[in-house]
């Protein structure tokens, strides 16, 4: 008897705390530095609910993209979705089962540190689907050592981009006395590549769009528009800034430019410092700034490329924890451990002692700041419209014209002729 | 009782409903049920995706379109263009690869490479071993036009530099040569298979005949190579119309979309959860590699080789 009731209460004791224990699954594509974040965010949620355990799981944005909806659409929904708003919005158009966070939200009390910009890209078609959590802000780096070996300082407008890369390509800047390096590493291989630089020459010159405006125009033939679009063919083509491999360069081959020493400048995201400040990578022989001014009355600016935010699924397996998870990202301790780990914040009422001067442009912005426009949020039809962009830009990529600006004409021509037929 | 004690065998039913190779029958049913589950059923998934709107393709109760992403799919330009670079490619792979696999085991079966055959052999089988994605890093590496290994020979030699992977009028050269390096192994094997078993004495009637190198070769070995070439044009009929992972690592469908083959095409668009229309195009692709491997088998087999 004695065996069985011990035995009785042993079961009654595990069953008791398995069902007390939950474990939370977030899925991201953040890489080690994501996962560090949320184990440190975990540990401290834990001192608040003690049976909670945090397990992130990082993919390749690709595969977080198929693995996510597939998820959503057979209840085998992870409970928590981190990753950028407009990646958000395409898994809320083809699921409809992310979660309006709008009255969770309300009835948080502190929240004044989020603008309404801040919280505009974080709402689709009436919805909050994500608490943000990290603004996802991109600069303009070049390599210091390169600047001072060809006597140059950090490039501030297109003509000084042009110089220095004429120079890194010309001066063997590293100093190895080889023919082997570059002005500028971009990547062309996949449309969405392709479509992202676009968006950091356009975003970063000042302009509004890339492709089409709030009210459907379409605008890359507008002078402004025109020019940045036909300087940003022609260093891939006329000007030979890049890697002529560069139109089958994804982003690990970007990297590998970057971090292999082969080009001098390059894009600069929040998430990419802390990684590039070790010795084993960049070293920190690097500077951030603006993007290159191409106009003298516009500003140019460092892009902000969205939000980074929390979704929760309506089907995630342990839902009230799950808001509670997300609610806690944008405390003071989660703040801090995403700027520590990740280089990006919401938040700026904490400690930034001992922070490089590399990842302050970032913690604590004192530059021009141009926020993408997200046509997506607005026009239904944008993404097939973008893809025939994508795929006109890459045909033309190698295919160079004589005259650029006449086919930019004749581009927007055939894109308003395609916006058309989608409406 | 009585029943049970007439009633016939397990073993006894067994040979009466599958005859005298019942034992047969029991041992590959496992294998049989296996190749069902494991190859049918997601073939039939695909094609039953490829009727559903790609939103809801996942759901447990998805909304069924007809062919309305067929005709999506044959309605796009790109997916048209990509099916003749993929058609013109696999011409061009299968030709070259069986003509040069076909000398290659002749080479390597004349009489006159008694000795050392053995080391042309392993060089040619390895690549067929390795594992595919780490060649491709490597044809890759070679091809850079910043630091490959092909340029800088080149220019060693002083010669003009290959375009390589980053020129529409080279890459697909480039994955041809690639791809012969990684494939052409295979086919050599089988064609050594074959020349192991041609009639030797067929071989000596026509050189008392008198008749000449390629007359000999045409009308003598050329037939008794039938089984060979027969499997092996089928087998790269189906391996290049599928050609993916090349272009996965080295190309990506580039530059441009000079390299966007059906298989890389339907991939992107499965990554971009178009789920209906790519697994259109890979119904697609199953019915065309269907229908030409049967075609060119049955020809094959009807034609009079001598």
């Amino acid at each position: 008897m004695k065996l069985k009731a011990l035995l009785a209460g042993t079961t009654l004791a595990l069953g008791g705390s398995m069902a007390m224990a939950e474990e939370l699954v977030i899925w991201h594509d953040l890489g080690d530095n994501g996962i560090n974040w949320f184990a440190e965010a975990g540990e401290a949620f834990k001192k608040m609910h003690p049976d909670v355990t945090v397990k992130s799981v990082s993919f390749p944005t690709d595969q977080w993209y198929g693995k996510s909806i597939a998820a959503l659409n057979t209840n085998t929904a992870p409970d928590l979705l981190y990753n950028n708003y407009e990646r958000v919005i395409r898994v809320v158009d083809q699921t409809g089962k992310v979660m309006d966070l709008s009255d969770v939200f309300a009835g948080m009390a502190d929240t004044g540190f989020l603008s309404e910009a801040d919280l505009n890209v974080a709402r689709y078609d009436g919805n909050m689907i994500i608490l943000p959590v990290q603004r996802v802000q991109m600069g303009f780096g070049a390599r210091k050592s390169w600047l001072e070996a060809v006597g140059e300082d950090f490039p501030e407008t297109w003509e000084d981009v042009q110089r220095v890369s004429a120079k890194f390509i010309a001066e063997d800047p590293d100093g190895n006395g080889k023919d082997d390096t570059y002005g500028l590493a971009l990547e062309a291989a996949n449309p969405r590549d392709l479509i992202h630089m676009l968006d950091l020459y356009t975003f970063g010159a000042g302009l509004r769009h890339t492709l089409i405006d709030g009210a459907g125009e379409i605008v890359i033939d507008e002078p402004k528009h025109k020019q940045v679009l036909v300087e940003f063919l022609k260093t891939f083509t006329d000007y030979g800034y890049v890697s002529p491999d560069t139109v089958t360069h994804s982003f690990p081959e970007m990297y590998q430019v970057i971090e292999g020493g082969r080009a001098g400048m390059f894009r600069v995201g929040d998430w990419n410092v802390k990684k590039w400040d070790g010795a084993d990578v960049l070293n920190g022989d690097f500077l951030v700034g603006e993007w290159p001014q191409h106009f003298d009355d516009v500003d140019n600016a460092v892009v902000i490329g969205g939000m980074r935010g929390v979704a929760v699924p309506d089907n995630a397996p342990n839902k009230d924890m799950a808001i509670e998870f997300a609610k806690f990202l944008l405390s003071v301790e989660a703040q801090q451990a995403s700027l520590n780990n990740v280089g990006a914040a919401v938040r700026g009422d904490f400690a930034l002692d001992g922070l490089s001067e590399r990842r302050l442009v970032f913690a604590q912005p004192a530059h021009n700041l141009n926020a993408y426009d997200f046509p997506e949020s607005v026009h239904a039809f944008y993404p097939e419209l973008e893809a025939d962009f994508h795929r006109e830009l890459l045909e033309v990529l190698v295919d160079p014209q004589d005259d650029w600006g006449a086919y930019v004409d004749a581009l927007a021509e055939r894109m308003r002729a395609k916006r058309d037929s989608l409406k | 009782m009585t029943t049970r004690a007439n009633a016939p065998s397990v073993s006894v039913l067994a040979r009466r409903w599958l005859g005298e190779n019942a034992t047969f029958y029991l041992f590959a049913a496992p294998f049989a049920a296996l190749t069902i589950v494991m190859g049918l059923w997601p073939i039939a998934l695909s094609i039953q995706t490829s009727f559903t709107e790609s939103y809801t393709a996942l759901s447990p109760q998805p909304t069924y379109v007809g062919f309305a992403n067929y005709i999506e799919v044959f309605g796009d330009p790109v997916f048209t263009k990509s099916a003749w670079l993929t058609l013109r490619y696999t011409v061009l792979a299968v030709v070259l690869n069986l003509v040069i696999a076909l000398f290659y085991a002749m080479f390597l079966s004349s009489v006159l490479l008694s000795r050392g055959a053995w080391i042309f052999k392993l060089c040619c089988f390895l690549p067929v071993v390795t594992p595919d994605v780490a060649g491709y890093i490597v044809w890759k590496w070679m091809y850079s036009g910043d630091f490959g290994a092909v340029n800088a020979a080149l220019t060693a030699l002083g010669l003009p530099e290959f375009g390589g992977v980053s020129q529409v009028s080279t890459v697909t050269l480039a994955i041809l040569i690639a791809e012969m390096w990684y494939h052409v192994g295979f086919y050599v094997v089988i064609f050594l298979a074959n020349f192991a078993m041609l009639d030797r004495t067929l071989d000596e009637a026509a050189h008392l005949d008198k008749a000449g190198f390629w007359r000999k070769f045409t009308r003598v070995t050329l037939p008794q190579l039938r089984p060979a070439i027969t499997i092996n044009s089928i087998y790269a009929l189906i391996q290049f119309l599928k050609t993916f992972t090349v272009v996965v690592v080295i190309t990506k469908g580039g530059p441009g979309t000079a390299t966007n083959f059906v298989s890389y095409y339907a991939y992107r668009q499965f990554d971009q959860a178009q789920y209906g229309t790519a697994t259109a195009m890979a119904t697609i692709l199953f019915s065309v590699i269907m229908v030409l491997a049967f075609a060119l088998y049955w020809y094959n087999q009807r034609r009079d080789w001598r």
